[in-house]
């Protein structure tokens, strides 16, 4: 017979807010939707429970009742990891889980088959509790027939339960009550009007009146709680990266025959993420050497692909750049691949006259070449300090130019990053001041200052810039810090 | 290098706090420091307005600077351009541009076109320039430019705006270019946006706010440098040392404006008088007329008098329109059948009794005239007019119709940073989490910053830098203008029109129109206000009248209420004044068997005793033991008997305090009037202890008990918080009285309209429904088949006053008036039947009909919970022609038991008429030995208590040190609790969240007045069911 486990990570967004600030695990805590005093409480710890600050108050409300009540939003990228913590972890005690997409913290589990490993059901789910409790997670845990009655007993319980027959599940699961369920909060405040507050009253209902009253979604929760419409699991695919290690029984020197080795390598990954309907997005070269050092490489393309002649090009430009000091015992690719859907409609759009694909390959070589950060694009940004208005960031993706047209031109100014410190001197420039050298004469024309000053709430800055001019013509842009009590070169008029 | 030495500039460009979010300095402190740094003169040119002149005007006024008045003027192509007031004309231009801008744009906005600015170019100085400017860009209009120069001739100057900025040097170049093409001449300036380069940090904050960024993310929206203070002269001449004509010619400008604000000749306006009458003739005729009615067609000596005399002073002062005005609205209010009533100040005026706008007989109540109006004093009459809250807004709207838009409009009210809004502010632009600050700003009244204890107790640490400066910015940003608002009331009506004499505006509120001056600008520049103000009272007396008419035969207005009913003065002798204006609290209600008024004039005493000014002096104990006799009257220098001895020789009233303050410490009137300012101006902590000692030792020098004048100061630091003259109390007791004898004598129709009045009073609507049911009033649930939307009386032998209350369907939670006509149109076609019929015919959406059921109004025909079930389906069985109970099996739900009703009525109505919540669980209360409220009376002074009841009410006043009073419901009455600040701490958590609560304790009984002092709160140990109740917490 099929065995279904269910699993919650109890209140799985509190557990991460204590974890992130564990002094507040003495007070009353809570996690709100929104960072606001109109935040809305989603999950309450035991401290705040038992002042009756309850999932549903504002915080606010919760605030007058305990004065030094915590609380704090949980970002949902801190819950998917979590959850893609929990799920990894939970692999090694079932090959098949299901997250549930509704419920954060929520896992569906085979656990079919596994007295054959496992002395009982039961250690099975304590060695699964204690796993997640070595990485600070509370959880509860079920095992039963089907998935409603894992899920209803799971949600129950505050340790684990195994039922040992279909009808023990039944009589365990009519008594749950209805509010320990994740419903709408319209559809659980109805019921529980209706005086509706356990399983077994929920499931006495006439079905067509539920689907009437309150949708078909209720109308599929009522049929599952009444055991039937079964569905089976829906696990999630283990999207590990493609890997090959490959062992040379000769210390390999010579970088055509290996890349004739890492070519033969290549095909059988691209083979398998085929396989997976993935094309390469990027691959890892490691290369153990034997002097016993390692190298470690990526590369990416300029688009997913299964071309292993575009990758192999990329990976010998890379191996190039290397200075590899003794033979390769062992070299290992490591390729992480991505769906990729064909685009129909870009048969239909107008070619550029720029040719972005030959461009972006283009780029990629520069990056085998050079290293990922070797291609950069500069952002503008909204700072005073001059080395706060543009940033360099990663080209990701190649646009064509569309400048506006600018009436009166900037002064031009060619920065050093970071400013040059000059030598001492007084704050108020000298006469005859040798700012760039002796060859260059001394400071005959002075423009400024210009002030910036600020950021007083993280680290003040006060500088008064200038324009000097040479005697042998040059144009430099100097500042005077007013916190460093020295003068600095940051730029030069083109 | 040596740099030329200037002695002197005009800084023309400076924005206050009034720039709001924006400016970094109070007016006065910019005036100040520009005192300081020896500048002869200032121009403040706030963003689109002329809030912050009158407090500049008063400061520069003070220390001899010269205040020229100008704004900061919005193009509506994002531009702007600074207009300085030349002279009056000039200064009305403005005003009148101002209000063109501000009127077109919503609320905090401000757009005026070029040809506006043209159109109102005379007597005003334009300089143009700064990085908003047009005359900065590339690319010039032509026409503006040309336009300009036209309209301003040699008033139109180029602004030199220098701020050591990178870009500046660029956008002067462009800015010479367009001055030697259109010949302009240049002036220089800067933007001063505070006073001191000290404010930097508080700029940076106030443009976040104003922005709706955080520090870090705001980027070039702040300013890049500290260059925005005002400068000393020598500063100014070393940034402009290259162009030193432009700053000579801001000392030119300065000459040139020659406006002040002493020369606002405001006149009040004239009302239209009938052919051949002056002002003075016709205010005489209303006057005597009214007189005649008044006292029954004789007019004794003593009141013709008093009536010549205040008719003279009026004349003298001029003021006969404003009484006039006030006359015409009261007959205004008469006309259209709304109940208003005069109070304040005004109920010492024979003039005001006359004319109808007050109620209260100042000569037989021996009230002062000075008081209101006084020659010394000469400053406008304050008259302020209670109006029934629900009409208030007809009064306002025939003000602005019968004055026009241009002539009348409403008062301002400046809304300040306090503590708190001054942490969730601040906080939120360092980036703090809402939370966090929301916790800290909870933990603080109003007006006090956090101590270092109370900062980290709420989770900060005062050494981390951002809390620092959260702490330091919060403390500095106080008092700072967030946004105007408006006055409750207050209006100004002029001759002239008003735009002319202060820049109007749009409120928030439709149609309705704002000054930028709040009352104390109007009351410092001697300007007329009319402060008409909303009294839900006056509405329930109204509504109550109505009733009675409606179902009696009965017409009853407030002259026909006798004044010395017996009845209804035993009913508040017993402390039985729940609803009853302003005797209806819980220390009020416990003071009036002590108190035992007889007269009304005990109701005046009584309405002016239980405040925070005779509480903190300690004049409550020593008048009740007068009053009993049981300590002698006696007056601590014969000078005071005349002023303490209608209240026994214990100063009650805010008027004994000032003619204490001249009597007894020699005030002179001009002292006396800043000691009533300082009085008015709680907020202002600090203001009322300058008159201390001067207060003290001069009743000393006077040969008063030290011990007196200390306790008199005492009670004037008390008035500080709440003032309560006695005129003000006088015409309150009237509507006390007014109320107290409805409820006396007609309780199912004051109950009616009290329902139909809310929001308003102190006590919620169950504890109302509770108190009258107690009275024997029947009261009928909400029921489809009777209720209207308000509720209604109903023909009934037995209830009180013949009559049942039948709550209307307004009190059905989140039920809508409109969808209520529905159900009461539908029903005019017959009774409804069923749910089902119910249903055909009002065609409800489901959340409508759910909130029916919820709340019992099915219950004529099915149990709640199989009403709740209909209802759910109805949308979907109306899709099957209504086959309900038909298409599925019939399901049955478990009734509810009779707590679960009550517990139902309270979440879904706020009150119950099926019964009181503690009703259904007595039995179980007796049980454990707890006595009902009723049998709590009749024990013994000292007897050690357990009780339990439904919490109604929490205080904590600042008068009390701590103590915390909660009265406590159960189906027979109430019990007062006295909690000490000792015990309340042990059981704070419980005294602060429990509804139905648990109290042991010592029993106080005096005087009729029971007390029950707890020295234990407990959780009482019945099942009872989440049954909560609205109480009034920490008022």
């Amino acid at each position: 017979m099929e065995r279904t486990a269910c699993l919650e990570v109890n209140a799985l967004p509190l557990q991460m807010l204590l974890r992130s600030h564990p002094e507040w695990l003495a007070l009353p805590t809570v996690v709100v939707d929104h960072d606001k005093p109109q935040g809305v409480i989603q999950w309450a710890n035991e401290k705040a429970h038992a002042m009756r600050i309850l999932p549903g108050m504002r915080y606010a409300a919760g605030l007058a009742i305990a004065r030094d009540l915590r609380g704090g939003v949980v970002d949902d990228a801190e819950i998917d990891a979590a959850v893609e913590l929990v799920k990894r972890r939970l692999w090694s005690f079932s090959p098949r889980i299901e997250l549930s997409d509704r419920e954060p913290g929520v896992f569906w589990l085979d656990a079919s088959g596994l007295q054959h490993i496992y002395p009982c059901l039961n250690s099975w789910t304590r060695q699964i509790r204690a796993d997640l409790l070595d990485v600070g997670l509370h959880s509860s845990i079920a095992v039963g027939f089907t998935r409603f009655g894992s899920y209803a007993a799971a949600k129950a319980v505050s340790t684990s339960i195994v039922f040992l027959s279909p009808e023990k599940e039944r009589a365990h699961v009519d008594d749950v009550p209805m509010d320990r369920l994740a419903l709408e909060s319209y559809f659980r405040d109805a019921l529980y009007k209706l005086g509706v507050r356990t399983v077994g009253a929920f499931i006495r209902l006439p079905p067509s009146g539920i689907r009437k009253r309150f949708g078909v979604e209720a109308e599929a929760l009522h049929q599952l709680a009444r055991g039937e419409g079964w569905t089976p699991l829906e696990p999630v695919s283990i999207d590990e990266p493609v890997e090959c290690i490959t062992e040379i029984e000769w210390p390999e020197r010579d970088l055509e025959r290996l890349l004739d080795l890492v070519a033969k390598s290549l095909q059988s990954i691209l083979a398998k993420l085929s396989e997976r309907h993935e094309r390469l997005k990027t691959i890892r070269l490691t290369l153990r050497l034997d002097d016993g050092t390692e190298l470690n490489e990526e590369v990416s393309p300029a688009a997913p692909t299964w071309d292993a002649q575009q990758v192999l090009t990329l990976l010998r430009l890379r191996i190039e750049t290397l200075a590899i000091s003794a033979g390769v015992v062992e070299f290992e690719l490591r390729a992480v691949g991505i769906r990729y859907y064909h685009q129909q409609q870009a048969l239909f759009q107008q070619a550029p006259l720029q040719n972005i694909e030959a461009a972006e390959k283009a780029f990629a070589r520069i990056r085998a070449a050079l290293g990922h950060d070797a291609v950069l694009v500069a952002r503008l940004r909204d700072g005073h300090l001059p080395e706060a208005r543009y940033t360099w960031e990663p080209l990701e993706t190649l646009r064509i130019p569309n400048p506006s047209t600018v009436a009166c031109r900037p002064l031009v100014r060619r920065l050093y990053t970071p400013p040059v410190a000059l030598p001492p001197c007084d704050r108020h420039e000298p006469d005859g001041w040798l700012v760039a050298g002796v060859s260059e004469g001394p400071v005959e024309e002075v423009i400024g200052p210009q002030k910036i000053t600020g950021g007083w709430w993280v680290r003040e800055v006060s500088r008064a810039y200038h324009y000097v001019r040479t005697r042998s013509g040059r144009w430099l842009w100097i500042y005077y810090d007013h916190y460093r009590r020295r003068w600095y070169l940051h730029g030069e008029l083109q | 290098m040596t740099w030329p030495d200037h002695t002197s500039y005009a800084p023309l460009w400076c924005k206050s706090a009034y720039s709001f979010l924006e400016g970094a300095s109070h007016p006065d402190e910019l005036i100040e420091e520009a005192h300081r740094l020896g500048l002869r003169s200032l121009a403040l040119t706030d963003r689109d307005g002329v809030y912050g002149i009158v407090r500049a005007y008063k400061k520069a006024l003070e220390l001899g600077v010269q205040l020229i008045i100008g704004a900061d003027v919005s193009i509506e192509d994002g531009t702007n351009i600074i207009l300085l007031a030349a002279n009056r004309g000039g200064y009305g231009n403005l005003c009148g541009l101002l209000s063109k801008g501000r009127l077109r744009s919503s609320k905090g906005m401000s757009r005026v076109t070029w040809d506006e600015i043209c159109g109102h170019a005379e007597g005003l100085i334009a300089l143009w320039g700064g990085n908003r400017s047009l005359l900065i860009g590339e690319h010039t209009a032509h026409s503006v430019t040309s336009n300009l120069c036209d309209a301003f001739g040699d008033r139109l100057y180029a602004l030199l705006a220098r701020h050591r900025v990178a870009a500046e040097e660029n956008q002067e170049l462009r800015l010479r270019e367009h001055i030697k093409r259109y010949g302009l001449k240049t002036v220089a300036g800067m933007e001063v946006l505070y006073h001191t380069p000290a404010r930097r940090d508080l700029q940076d904050v106030l443009t976040c706010i104003r922005q709706g960024v955080t520090l870090s993310t705001a980027g070039r929206l702040i300013r890049p440098n500290n260059e925005h203070s005002l400068r000393t002269p020598h500063g100014f001449g070393t940034l402009f040392e290259d162009d030193t004509e432009a700053i000579e010619r801001t000392e030119i400008i300065a000459e040139q404006c020659c406006f002040s604000l002493a020369e606002i000749n405001y006149r009040y306006p004239s009302e239209r008088l009938p052919s051949g009458r002056t002002s003075r003739d016709w205010l005489r005729e209303l006057t005597f007329a009214g007189a005649r009615e008044r006292c029954d067609g004789t007019i004794s000596d003593d009141v013709r008098n008093q009536l010549e005399k205040e008719l003279n002073l009026i004349h003298d002062l001029e003021y006969e329109g404003y009484f006039l005005t006030m006359y015409e609205v009261v007959r205004f209010c008469r006309q259209e059948s709304i109940m208003c009533q005069g109070r304040g100040s005004a109920a010492n005026s024979a003039v005001c009794y006359c004319l109808g706008i007050t109620a209260v007989d100042p000569v037989r109540m021996g009230l002062l005239f000075e008081r209101f109006l006084s020659r010394e004093r000469a400053e406008p009459p304050d008259i302020d007019l209670d109006i029934e809250h629900s009409r208030r807004e007809e009064v306002i709207q025939h003000v602005y119709t019968k004055y026009g838009r241009g002539y009348a409009a409403m008062v301002a009210n400046f809304i300040r940073y306090r503590a708190r809004s001054a942490i969730r502010d601040v906080g939120k632009v360092l980036g703090l989490p809402a939370t966090s600050l929301d916790r800290i700003a909870r933990m603080l009244s109003h007006y006090e910053f956090p101590s270092k204890e109370t900062a980290r107790q709420a989770g900060f640490n005062p050494e981390n830098p951002a809390h620092t400066n959260l702490f330091r910015l919060a403390r500095e940003i106080e008092d700072f203008p967030r946004h105007l608002s408006i006055h409750p009331g207050g209006f100004l009506l002029g001759h002239e029109r008003i735009d002319t004499l202060v820049p109007v505006e749009n409120a928030t509120m439709p149609d309705r129109t704002v000054i930028q001056w709040d009352k104390e600008d109007v009351e410092d520049l001697g300007l007329f206000k009319v402060d008409l103000l909303g009294l839900g009272a006056l509405n329930v007396v109204h509504r109550t009248f109505d009733l009675i008419s409606e179902h009696t035969d009965k017409h009853i207005a407030l002259t026909d209420i006798p004044a010395d009913d017996k009845s209804t003065f035993k009913m508040i002798q017993q402390g039985d004044t729940v609803g009853v204006f302003q005797i209806e609290s819980r220390a009020q209600m416990a003071m009036l068997p002590r108190l035992l008024p007889k007269n009304y004039y005990d109701l005046v005493i009584e309405v002016s005793i239980v405040r925070p000014g005779p509480i903190t002096g300690g004049m409550v104990h020593p008048y009740l033991r007068r009053r009993n006799g049981e300590e002698d009257v006696d007056y601590p220098h014969p000078s005071l008997e005349p002023i303490l001895k209608k209240t026994l020789g214990i100063p009650l009233f805010q008027e004994q305090v000032m003619q204490l303050a001249v009597v007894a410490a020699d005030y002179t009137p001009g002292e006396a009037d800043q000691l009533r300012r300082d009085m008015a101006a709680w907020r202002k902590c600090g203001r009322i202890e300058r008159h201390r000692e001067r207060l003290i030792s001069r009743m000393t020098a006077k040969g008063i008990e030290r011990k007196f004048a200390e306790r008199v100061f005492e009670q004037i630091r008390g008035f500080g918080e709440y003032g309560f003259p006695e005129s003000h109390a006088a015409s309150f007791a009237l509507i006390a009285y007014a109320t107290a004898w409805l409820k006396c004598h007609y309780p199912a129709s004051y109950l009616c309209a009290m329902l139909n009045a809310q929001p308003m009073g102190f006590y919620s609507p169950s504890t109302l429904v509770e108190d009258t049911k107690r009275h024997g009033v029947t009261v009928l649930p909400v029921d489809v088949r009777h209720s209207e939307w308000q509720c209604s009386l109903k023909l009934a032998t037995g209830s009180g006053e013949g009559f049942a209350v039948r709550m209307g369907l307004r009190y059905v939670k989140g039920f809508r008036e409109h969808v209520a006509e529905s159900v009461v149109t539908a029903r005019q076609a017959g009774t409804y039947i069923s749910i089902h019929d119910f249903v055909v015919r009002t065609k409800l959406a489901e959340g409508d009909a759910v909130r029916l059921a919820d709340a019992g109004a099915f219950q004529g025909f099915n149990e709640r919970r199989d009403a709740l079930w209909s209802a759910l389906g109805i949308v979907a069985n109306r899709g099957e022609e209504l086959n309900l109970g038909d298409a599925e099996p019939v399901t049955n739900f478990d009734p509810l038991n009779p707590l679960e009703e009550i517990d139902w009525d309270y979440t879904f109505t706020s009150h119950s008429t099926r019964g009181h919540p503690l009703t259904t669980l007595r039995k179980q209360l007796r049980k454990r030995g707890l006595p009902d409220a009723d049998a709590l009376r009749n024990m013994k002074n000292g007897s050690r208590v357990r009780y339990a009841g439904l919490v109604i009410c929490r205080q904590r006043p600042g008068t009390a040190k701590g103590v915390v009073f909660m009265t406590l419901e159960d189906e027979t009455g109430f019990v007062n609790i006295v909690i000490w600040e000792k015990v309340f701490k042990r059981y704070e958590l419980l005294g602060k969240t429990q509804s139905f609560l648990g109290v042991t304790g010592k029993l106080q009984s005096e005087s009729g007045v029971v007390h029950l002092v707890a020295e234990k709160l407990w959780e009482p140990d019945v099942s009872l069911d989440a049954t909560e109740t609205r109480s009034r917490d920490f008022h």
